[in-house]
């Protein structure tokens, strides 16, 4: 009888342990000696890219020389990050510091779960160029520090070898890339390559600069999305129809919305388009030999385009690493891990950003541009000094409405929607 | 009760309870947790008080064509991998089991392949396949001659499914023909024998022998089916990209998530897309109602 008691207590005792101890410790579970300071913090990246390395780089090399400060971390990308991020915010798992941005799509739930944090008081002159950083709330509030200055969304990359070889030059009106259509044609070319198949390029790397120029409002957007405007206006009907235009024109191919981002870049690097549209963060993906030819421009002037807004481009903050409220509430945490965003920020790194292509211009006091830097990112810092700036389309329009927005661009191109029905969906979805 | 019932009550409930507890906190709760939500207007990003509204969200989604265009989906997948995985499954089993070909642990290998994938990977693979100048479109320009030919089917919403239900078949029926197989395994072959000395055909073995043994394997098939069917998120999301492609093979699944995660505008997007998964677990409890009754219908034995 005793040993059935035993025996039954002792399954008991392994049951409550192994429940205890299959949680088990992860990468950022670790308990931490009690005299760290400890940094909860969500990196963007994975292991298999540049920006996860380096972060992983950079966190050890951050912590061997602050012994006292340990930065837990959870690095995830793209949709895994998102969701991520709201279901952390949702179950009250905030963290301390966190890569976020200040607009629709990256600032969306700090600004919701009201963990926002203003960092002007925080900032340090002598380090940052605080003339650089752009407000981001009603007051001013600078909400993240941007990784860099603008995030330029709308650039047309020209592979200026291949559009020679054509016998043509850097087109000034959208007529001169109608004009490019026979030739590329007979080649076998694409005029203007885009990642159709990906909802959002056509709202981030294209809408964004047709409705700005062809209102001659560069905050078109944002005025509409706060009720100035609507998008069932004439304007951005006739925006959306210039889509149309362009496939009917042969400029951009009825195929573009099955070409995925990766597609579009290969295509580009590839000599299989004259043009591709894309974001500045492209840059460093085309092949080197070609993006020595490649030139990042803005759009050419385009059929009903306004003199207000000729020649710009659309661009939004950059994103950054920047403090939640629950981070900044213990003082100690709050300044290790402003220290950590420094180290993070350091010269050395930025300068291997803006060598990768990840970011425009930095946003550093007394910053040397490095020489080797390669000749399509000294192009790209030239159009973002020449360029004016227009709204982002999804810095701004967020969630069903965006989405609409982006699934009826595509439907458009392929031929299966007016602009008028698009622009109509997006407003029955905005709800007013 | 004695003390040695007591005592056999209290040694009981120290075994139960560790599974109690975790089973309370792990499934329990967030099936309370999402029923509850779905009733209110709480959003717990934002936090704030809980405020009861009623059917509210449920009548919003039977008003959403966004909703019935994503259940329509899904009831296209539960068809493709009831009347397509499985049936395909059965009759592949059949044919290794028979051995009606040669190299029977090759076809066996070969279609039970996809298994080892992730599904991502599948997904991708997919995706690739129909991509602008894939090796689909590559093939259709091939045969037409036409070298613009594209193939546009992810495109419409009338017909992206065709291509991810070849996907869900060329994925799914390699588990099922699995299932099947060993279960004939099991089966008497002087059964088989005698029905073949009679004079019975492969034919109507299969039909009058195999399918009726099997008929309790079928139904926990199509129990497993329906379920999975219903819950699929990650190939349908992994083979469309985000857009247009997404918004024609949109599932309910992808809907609550896209709603619940995605969708800033809508203060409530959390509630609401809790009442989606509840529908998710109604439609499947009705599916697999039906398929119970239906399998003893058919043979109140076997089932």
């Amino acid at each position: 009888m005793r040993t059935k008691r035993f025996a039954t207590l002792l399954v008991v005792l392994l049951a409550v342990a192994g429940m205890v101890f299959a949680g088990g410790g992860g990468q950022s579970t670790a308990a931490p000696a009690e005299s760290k300071i400890v940094v909860n913090t969500m990196a963007y990246g994975d292991n298999s890219n540049a920006e996860g390395q380096s972060w992983v780089r950079i966190v050890e090399s951050f912590e061997r020389q602050n012994p006292n400060i340990d930065i837990q971390y959870e690095l995830l990308y793209d949709e895994a990050y998102h969701q991520k991020v709201s279901a952390r915010l949702a179950a009250g798992d905030v963290p301390h510091l966190a890569y976020m941005g200040a607009d629709a799509r990256w600032g969306a739930p700090w600004s919701e779960s009201a963990q926002q944090v203003d960092h002007r008081p925080f900032l340090d002159g002598n380090y940052y160029d605080l003339g650089l950083i752009p407000p981001m709330g009603s007051n001013g509030e600078i909400w993240e520090i941007p990784l860099g200055t603008s995030n330029i969304t709308t650039v047309l990359y020209m592979n200026g070898a291949l559009v020679e070889s054509l016998g043509f030059d850097t087109p000034e009106t959208y007529a001169d890339l109608v004009a490019m259509v026979p030739a590329a044609r007979a080649a076998g070319l694409t005029v203007v390559s885009i990642d159709g198949a990906d909802g959002w390029a056509w709202g981030s790397c294209l809408m964004s600069t047709f409705i700005a120029r062809l209102s001659g409002d560069a905050n078109w957007v944002s005025k509409a999305v706060a009720g100035q405007y609507k998008f069932t206006d004439q304007v951005f009907v006739d925006s959306l129809n210039l889509i149309t235009r362009m496939v009917n024109d042969g400029v951009m191919d009825e195929s573009a919305v099955l070409v995925d981002y990766g597609t579009n870049v290969a295509n580009f690097s590839n000599g299989k388009a004259l043009f591709m549209v894309q974001g500045q963060w492209a840059a460093g993906g085309i092949d080197p030999t070609v993006a020595e030819n490649t030139l990042m421009l803005a759009w050419p002037q385009l059929p009903g385009e306004k003199p207000a807004t000729a020649g710009t481009v659309a661009a939004a903050i950059q994103v950054g690493y920047g403090l939640t409220k629950a981070g900044a509430a213990d003082p100690a945490v709050r300044d290790a891990a402003l220290k950590f965003v420094q180290f993070y920020y350091s010269h050395e790194e930025t300068a291997q950003r803006l060598i990768d292509g990840a970011i425009v211009a930095p946003i550093l006091k007394n910053f040397q541009v490095p020489a080797e830097l390669p000749t399509i990112n000294k192009r790209k810092v030239t159009l973002a000094q020449t360029a004016g700036v227009t709204d982002v389309i999804d810095a701004f329009l967020g969630g069903a409405p965006n989405d609409a927005l982006n699934a009826g661009m595509q439907q458009i191109a392929a031929g299966r929607a007016t602009g008028t029905e698009v622009a109509a969906e997006v407003e029955r979805l905005l709800g007013r | 009760m004695n003390r040695r019932d007591r005592q056999r009550v209290g040694i009981f409930l120290g075994m139960v309870a560790p599974g109690l507890v975790i089973y309370l906190f792990i499934v329990a709760y967030p099936i309370f947790y999402s029923v509850a939500l779905s009733f209110s207007d709480f959003n717990p990003n934002a936090g704030g008080a809980w405020n009861l509204i009623g059917f509210t969200h449920y009548q919003t989604m039977i008003q959403d064509p966004y909703f019935w265009h994503s259940l329509k989906n899904n009831m296209i997948v539960v068809g493709v991998s009831v009347f397509g995985q499985i049936p395909l499954g059965l009759l592949l089993a059949y044919i290794l089991y028979r051995k009606m070909v040669k190299g029977v642990n090759f076809f066996q290998s070969m279609v039970f392949l996809p298994q080892f994938l992730s599904t991502i990977v599948i997904g991708l693979l997919w995706r690739r396949m129909f991509s602008a100048d894939g090796p689909v479109a590559t093939l259709m320009q091939w045969f037409t001659g036409d070298p613009r030919a594209q193939f546009d089917l992810m495109l419409q919403a009338d017909t992206v499914m065709y291509p991810i239900g070849f996907a869900l078949i060329w994925m799914y029926t390699g588990f099922y023909m699995v299932i099947f197989l060993a279960n004939m395994q099991k089966i008497d072959g002087e059964m088989l024998e005698a029905a073949m000395i009679d004079g019975a055909n492969e034919v109507q073995v299969f039909f009058r022998l195999m399918v009726p043994l099997l008929a309790g394997t079928i139904l926990v098939s199509t129990i497993l089916a329906i379920a999975g069917s219903l819950k699929g998120f990650d190939l349908i999301f992994a083979i469309t990209t985000q857009g247009l492609q997404r918004n024609n093979a949109m599932v309910l699944p992808i809907y609550m998530y896209q709603t619940a995660f995605q969708d800033f505008t809508n203060p409530m997007r959390f509630a609401y897309g809790s009442a989606i998964s509840n529908a998710i677990v109604v439609v499947s409890f009705v599916l697999i109602g039906i398929s119970n009754w239906v399998g003893k219908k058919l043979d109140p034995e076997e089932v």
